[in-house]
């Protein structure tokens, strides 16, 4: 009988659970552990923050469905690993402390003979002074509680437009180093629409801010793409998508410090400016929890697991951009130093951006960090767990299952405006995420076939489409396998 | 200079019928992209 642990219940710890559940006998045990009740799907968290859907459309709760298909779940947060157990366990473990119930506050050594940390990131909000979700006039969409908020701040301000003031709206990165420019892409395109949708336009200034060199990077370098029969940048199909709708932008931008409608940036020509607002938007950094690691000694080997975020097969050695390759990035997502724990998802830490690093002429590193999806995240959980499962049928390692970033198309389907008649969204692919220069040296290390962007109403209908089809998925209905991630 | 978006273009792009089509070819396209397989980067897959 194997025990495999499950850190996280997000897209990357859920798909695993699901995966082992279903493909191993029930002699085998399957472990969730995580401090939140309900399963999100996050890329909604978009049309919860215009008030074009209720949170609890993108939600379920996780217990009744975990005990109806045989998953233990124990509502907890990990505290530290302990991968060679201690001197009274022989097996390894994880310290969790439970988070609610009669339980609260109780810690337990939950062993395994696997363990997936499926963690994700830290929302890093403290990284920059004075970003606090729903203070200062600062909202966020990463969790649909943020996105609830960043509702209602955005329906008293579009009702006071209604009353004549005119008002400025800030949407991008809070941080120098953030990532996910794509959610926030997505949300100042809905944000543009419901302002028209609601007649009050004109009485706004709409300010895309982003740490990001060129539009459309998107930290991945950018890309060159095809577009209706034209070979594009990704940074002109941004550039035209803005200028369509009257959106300003500043880019190179470290945010640094939010005051009460002001957020203070320094640029990449070293240069301190502010923005004013009354209302935004910014995607904070992320970064990993800040788990400590112990030998059966007691000793703290956290070096050993955790880098930030976990350790796992991927080439760490610190070199310049011009000598990143493609296949510095994991395959297996297994930690090198304990074999039985995996990091899929975001919870593994990249060997180095995708994005060109870039400094401020006063040193500071302002260049967005490699963007963490939900579709690489279901294809690297069900690769890992794939594996699991073949090492406990075969009784000896395997890894035949790999997935590189770097040997991976990801779709990435961004909302610009909700509506069944009146909706638009940009549909974008890209093949390899990680661009593999040896391969595609004359297109930006991309396949350009793979690799294109359309415009229009059927994005809005694809997008929906995915959040029915990826929801259905998640709540494990008939044949939900035969979905992809 | 940066592209505009013509009014054609915009026709096409709000216009139920091409963009019911366009749905299918997308969909399609993207399954192509994503579902079309994964594999390592160091060795030959």
């Amino acid at each position: 009988m194997a025990k495999i642990v499950i850190l996280g219940a997000g897209i990357s710890g859920h798909v695993a659970a699901a995966h082992l559940r279903r493909k191993l006998p029930k002699e085998h045990k399957v472990v969730v552990v995580s401090p939140n009740s309900n399963y999100q799907w996050i890329p909604s968290n978009i049309w919860v923050g215009i008030g074009r859907m209720k949170s609890e459309k993108i939600l379920f709760p996780l217990a009744p469905l975990y005990k109806k298909k045989g998953i233990d779940f124990k509502q907890a947060k990990a505290i530290s690993f302990f991968p060679e157990g201690d001197k009274t366990e022989t097996k390894p473990y994880i310290l969790s402390e439970y988070v609610v119930g009669d339980n609260k506050g109780k810690q337990e050594k939950v062993t395994y003979d696997y363990l997936i940390n499926a963690t994700g990131p830290k929302l890093n909000f403290e990284a920059t002074e004075g970003l606090i979700p729903g203070e200062n006039k600062t909202y966020s969409v990463c969790t649909y509680t943020h996105a609830d908020h960043a509702w209602d701040g955005l329906k008293s301000l579009i009702h006071e437009m209604k009353q004549g003031k005119k008002a400025k709206i800030l949407i991008g990165t809070g941080h120098a180093k953030s990532t996910c420019q794509g959610a926030a892409f997505e949300y100042i395109l809905n944000v543009e629409q419901e302002l028209r949708k609601h007649n009050v336009r004109d009485m706004a200034e709409v300010t895309w801010i982003s740490n990001e060199f060129k539009l459309g990077d998107f930290g991945m370098d950018g890309m060159l793409l095809s577009y209706g029969g034209m070979t594009m940048k990704s940074h002109e199909m941004i550039e035209m998508i803005f200028e369509d709708r009257d959106i300003k932008w500043v880019l190179g931008a470290g945010v640094n410090k939010i005051e009460d409608g002001i957020a203070h940036y320094e640029n990449l020509e070293g240069e301190y400016k502010t923005e004013t607002y009354d209302f935004a938007m910014l995607i904070p950094a992320f970064s990993g929890h800040g788990f400590k690691a112990f030998d059966k000694n007691q000793n703290d080997i956290t070096e050993k697991l955790f880098k930030g975020f976990m350790i796992v097969d991927a080439d760490y050695t610190a070199k310049p951009y011009e000598e990143w390759s493609v296949k510095d990035w994991p395959e297996t997502y297994q930690n090198p130093s304990y074999k039985n724990i995996f990091a899929p998802g975001i919870a593994f830490a990249p060997p180095h951006a995708i994005s060109k690093p870039r400094k401020s002429k006063n040193g500071t590193d302002i260049s967005p960090a490699p963007p963490r999806t939900g579709m690489p995240s279901g294809i690297t959980a069900k690769l890992v767990a794939d594996n699991i499962i073949d090492s406990i049928k075969n009784g000896k390692e395997s890894l035949d299952h790999k997935g590189s970033l770097g040997n991976m198309g990801a779709a990435c389907i961004a909302s610009a405006g909700y509506g069944m008649t009146q909706g638009s969204g940009v549909s974008i692919t890209t093949y390899p995420i990680v661009p593999d220069y040896e391969k595609y040296p004359k297109t930006q290390g991309r396949q350009l076939g793979k690799t294109f962007g359309e415009i229009g109403l059927a994005g809005h209908w694809l997008k929906l489409a995915l959040h029915y089809a990826f929801i259905y998925k998640a709540k494990m209905r008939p044949f939900w396998w035969l979905i992809p991630e | 200079m940066t592209q505009r978006i013509s009014k054609y273009q915009r026709f096409k792009m709000m216009n139920p019928v091409i963009q019911f089509f366009k749905f299918i070819y997308l969909s399609i396209k993207i399954m192509v992209v994503v579902a079309g397989g994964h594999g390592g980067t160091r060795t030959n897959n």
